[in-house]
């Protein structure tokens, strides 16, 4: 089966190239739909949510209290979430100046932004505290991780706000970065509203068209965004979490985990990641005898996710405990076999070409 | 195989040196500011491992990029067209960039000197195969090249050890399509793996002779050309393109192929040989060969050189070969994953075309992501500066 999808994946390349089979813009009603359907809605509700984090800081930072810190608690979840829904785009206006890294440092195995801040937090540093002189630190300071490390401590309660001595400092740190955060998600959603930016040149792929010249290449960007997506959650967030045993299992190693969001990060990319693949409405592409290809991969969402949904959060606290630990494997099986699905059989089907080593090496 | 046609970068020396410039260290990033004194790297302030390859970025563009050991970018110098492997100066202070065959050009870059790298072209009639290496006092560079007409390999001497660089000669590697170029430990020898295939680049990335292709790895003489030994696999191993190439502790090369014959066969893909020792084939269990399409991507020792990692990007995986028994120690998982670095003692980096750059600590463990630029896709090889 495999060998003969590559086969048909190689005859449509071959055919296009020669311009005989397929008209260039084959693919542009998906990517228009991708577009409206998903990446605007997606980057619309980060920015929202990034927006109203910076005052649940201030609030917090006046008076720490139980619901002030609840109230913090809640809003970076939710920023998180829509971060989830949006990070797997690696592709235009959300990588631009380093937008996604400065959102987000991951994977971070070597603790590089634990110690910086260590390495600035003893020089009291005071560009991080303004917003404007953060975004030219390095991207480790920025973002969500930077405030995870800051406002939570291991076991996942809020003491950002806490008495102490640098108090002041990390609270106006915090806010910088939340500001920061707010700054770069309305750029994102900004650069992909834009009719004339990025969006046009996935829409209009031509010969002066950069390296989108037929609505082959712009789908292609598309879809193996979504495969790198899945790939990130099974080998850079899963197996380093898992490791080869439960006794050598990090959950720190889980991005969002120290905040008890590692969970809701992992739903939301997989919501995210199918909701994309969805609005494609690749089934309109697709001959009859690979109509099964669609169902298959829906289900297979349908299933990592309740899979996800049934462990007991946070998992940072329960991936110990031999029941989620094997969940979390399971989930690993479910996204392999998503992986093959998608970047194989349904590649294959479509026409679509994913490596870069494997399809043109040498 | 029209599918894996590129077009053949046409290329201007002037306007890549006027429109794209030199070596960019990299600002605003997870960077320690002081290591970057004056658009320069200064080694001193550098105290990490640094590693180098040629990728593609998110804006389609093609450059060499250098990282430290965590995987985190440092410089960047743009290539004019897509690169493929380079090498490395015997101080490690220099390293030559080649083209993606059929380029025709390689870029000399001193990343702790000069921010300008120095260009140079294949002469008319020829292009460069991607690989190179300096000769042992790095005065001189060793490139594999085609002459197309004349349907031989050459390796195009390079001396740059001026303030230009000068062709000063040229060897024959006794063979069709020279891929990858080994320097034996005294220095004395080079090892030429003749992949066997005839290409023209008026056809580009087409093979012109796969029913008689008969690839081999050479021992050739430095100091005059001479063939000191010819390798060459059993008849019908003949379309087993041998490729890359890595040296173990025990001197013996390591060769990984790419099988141009029916794909439904899962021939043997990696030898290792001496001098004066015939090319003995490694075993690969059917269970993983099946998935492996027949194609070898990188081929490199460790730095202690008693495991060879062999990368088959077309397989998404990676096998480790222990030199000692020639067996297969294990194999990881890594979608689309080809370059390959040594890193520690015994520990390899591995690069992949979804821009995940991997620590694996020894064959049992598994990859551990260091770092994903966002849309960049490595290219073949990877190296250690």
């Amino acid at each position: 089966m495999r060998n003969f999808l590559i086969a048909a994946a190689v005859l449509s390349t071959a055919c296009l190239e020669t311009g005989t089979a397929l008209a260039a813009d084959t693919y542009t009603a998906n990517v228009r739909q991708v577009i409206d359907g998903y990446i605007r809605p997606a980057t619309s509700a980060f920015a929202r949510q990034a927006s109203a984090l910076p005052p649940t800081i201030d609030a917090l930072c006046t008076t720490a209290t139980a619901q002030t810190k609840e109230d913090f608690a809640d809003g970076y979840r939710d920023v998180v979430t829509a971060f989830g829904g949006v990070s797997f785009l690696r592709f235009g206006p959300t990588i631009d100046d380093h937008r996604l890294d400065s959102l987000a440092f991951m994977p971070d195995a070597r603790g590089i932004a634990q110690r910086q801040i260590r390495r600035t937090f003893a020089k009291k540093d005071p560009s991080i505290t303004d917003p404007d002189q953060l975004s030219g630190k390095s991207v480790a300071l920025q973002g969500l991780t930077a405030l995870q490390l800051i406002a939570f401590n291991k076991d996942g309660d809020v003491v950002l706000g806490d008495p102490g001595e640098d108090r002041d400092y990390i609270c106006s740190y915090a806010s910088a970065i939340a500001q920061n955060v707010d700054r770069i998600a309305t750029e994102i959603e900004t650069g992909w509203l834009d009719e004339d930016g990025y969006s046009a040149r996935l829409l209009n792929p031509g010969p002066d068209n950069g390296q989108i010249r037929t609505s082959k290449e712009a789908i292609e960007t598309i879809f193996n965004a979504l495969v790198t997506g899945l790939i990130i959650v099974k080998d850079q967030e899963l197996l380093p979490t898992l490791g080869s045993e439960i006794k050598k299992a990090k959950a720190h190693r889980l991005p969002f985990s120290r905040s008890g969001d590692g969970r809701a990060y992992l739903i939301a990319e997989l919501q995210g990641i199918e909701t994309a693949l969805r609005a494609a409405h690749f089934e309109q592409n697709l001959d009859e005898e690979f109509l099964w290809i669609p169902d298959s991969i829906h289900f297979e969402f349908a299933n990592g996710i309740a899979n996800l949904e049934s462990l007991d959060a946070p998992i940072r606290q329960s991936l110990k405990n031999e029941k989620t630990y094997q969940k979390l494997t399971l989930l690993v099986i479910t996204m392999n076999s998503l992986r093959d699905t998608i970047a194989l059989e349904l590649a294959g089907a479509l026409g679509l070409s994913g490596g870069f080593n494997a399809l043109d090496g040498d | 195989m029209p599918w894996t046609a590129t077009d053949r970068t046409p290329f201007s020396r002037r306007a890549f040196l006027t429109g794209l410039g030199g070596l960019a260290v990299l600002a605003g990033t997870s960077l320690n500011q002081t290591a970057l004194a004056e658009g320069l790297l200064d080694r001193t302030q550098l105290d990490v491992p640094l590693f180098a390859s040629p990728r593609r970025e998110a804006d389609g563009s093609f450059t060499l990029s250098i990282m430290d050991d965590a995987g985190q970018d440092i410089a960047r110098v743009p290539l004019p067209g897509r690169g493929h492997g380079m090498a490395v100066s015997p101080d490690k202070n220099r390293l030559i960039a080649f083209a993606r065959r059929p380029g025709t050009f390689a870029l000399l870059i001193d990343p702790f000197q000069r921010s300008e790298p120095q260009v140079l072209s294949s002469i008319p009639g020829r292009h460069f195969y991607g690989h190179g290496c300096f000769s042992a006092d790095g005065r001189l560079v060793y490139a594999v090249e085609n002459d197309y007409e004349a349907v031989r390999g050459v390796i195009g001497v390079y001396d740059v050890s001026g303030r230009e660089i000068r062709r000063v000669g040229e060897l024959e590697t006794g063979g069709i399509g020279p891929h990858d170029l080994l320097l034996t430990d005294d220095g004395k020898t080079l090892v030429v793996a003749n992949g066997g295939i005839q290409t023209h680049p008026g056809r580009p990335r087409e093979k012109l002779n796969i029913d008689t292709m008969t690839p081999s790895v050479v021992y050739l003489d430095l100091e005059n050309g001479d063939l000191l030994a010819n390798h060459a696999l059993e008849k019908d191993l003949h379309q087993l393109s041998l490729r890359h190439m890595a040296m173990d502790s025990m001197g013996q090369v390591w060769v990984g192929g790419q099988f141009e014959g029916d794909l439904s066969l899962t021939p043997p893909l990696v030898a290792r040989m001496t001098r004066d020792q015939a090319p003995r084939l490694t075993e690969i269990p059917g269970p993983i060969a099946s998935g492996l399409e027949s194609y070898i991507g990188s081929v490199v020792a460790n730095a202690s050189g008693d495991i060879v990692a062999t990368s088959a990007p077309r397989g998404g995986k990676v096998m480790f070969w222990s030199a000692a028994t020639g067996e297969l120690l294990g194999t990881q998982n890594v979608i689309d994953g080809c370059g390959l670095a040594p890193i520690d003692e015994s520990a390899f980096l591995i690069s992949d075309g979804r821009g995940g750059l991997s620590y694996l600590e020894e064959p049992s463990s598994y990859p551990d992501v260091l770092a994903r630029p966002a849309g960049v896709a490595w290219d073949n090889h990877m190296f250690a500066l």
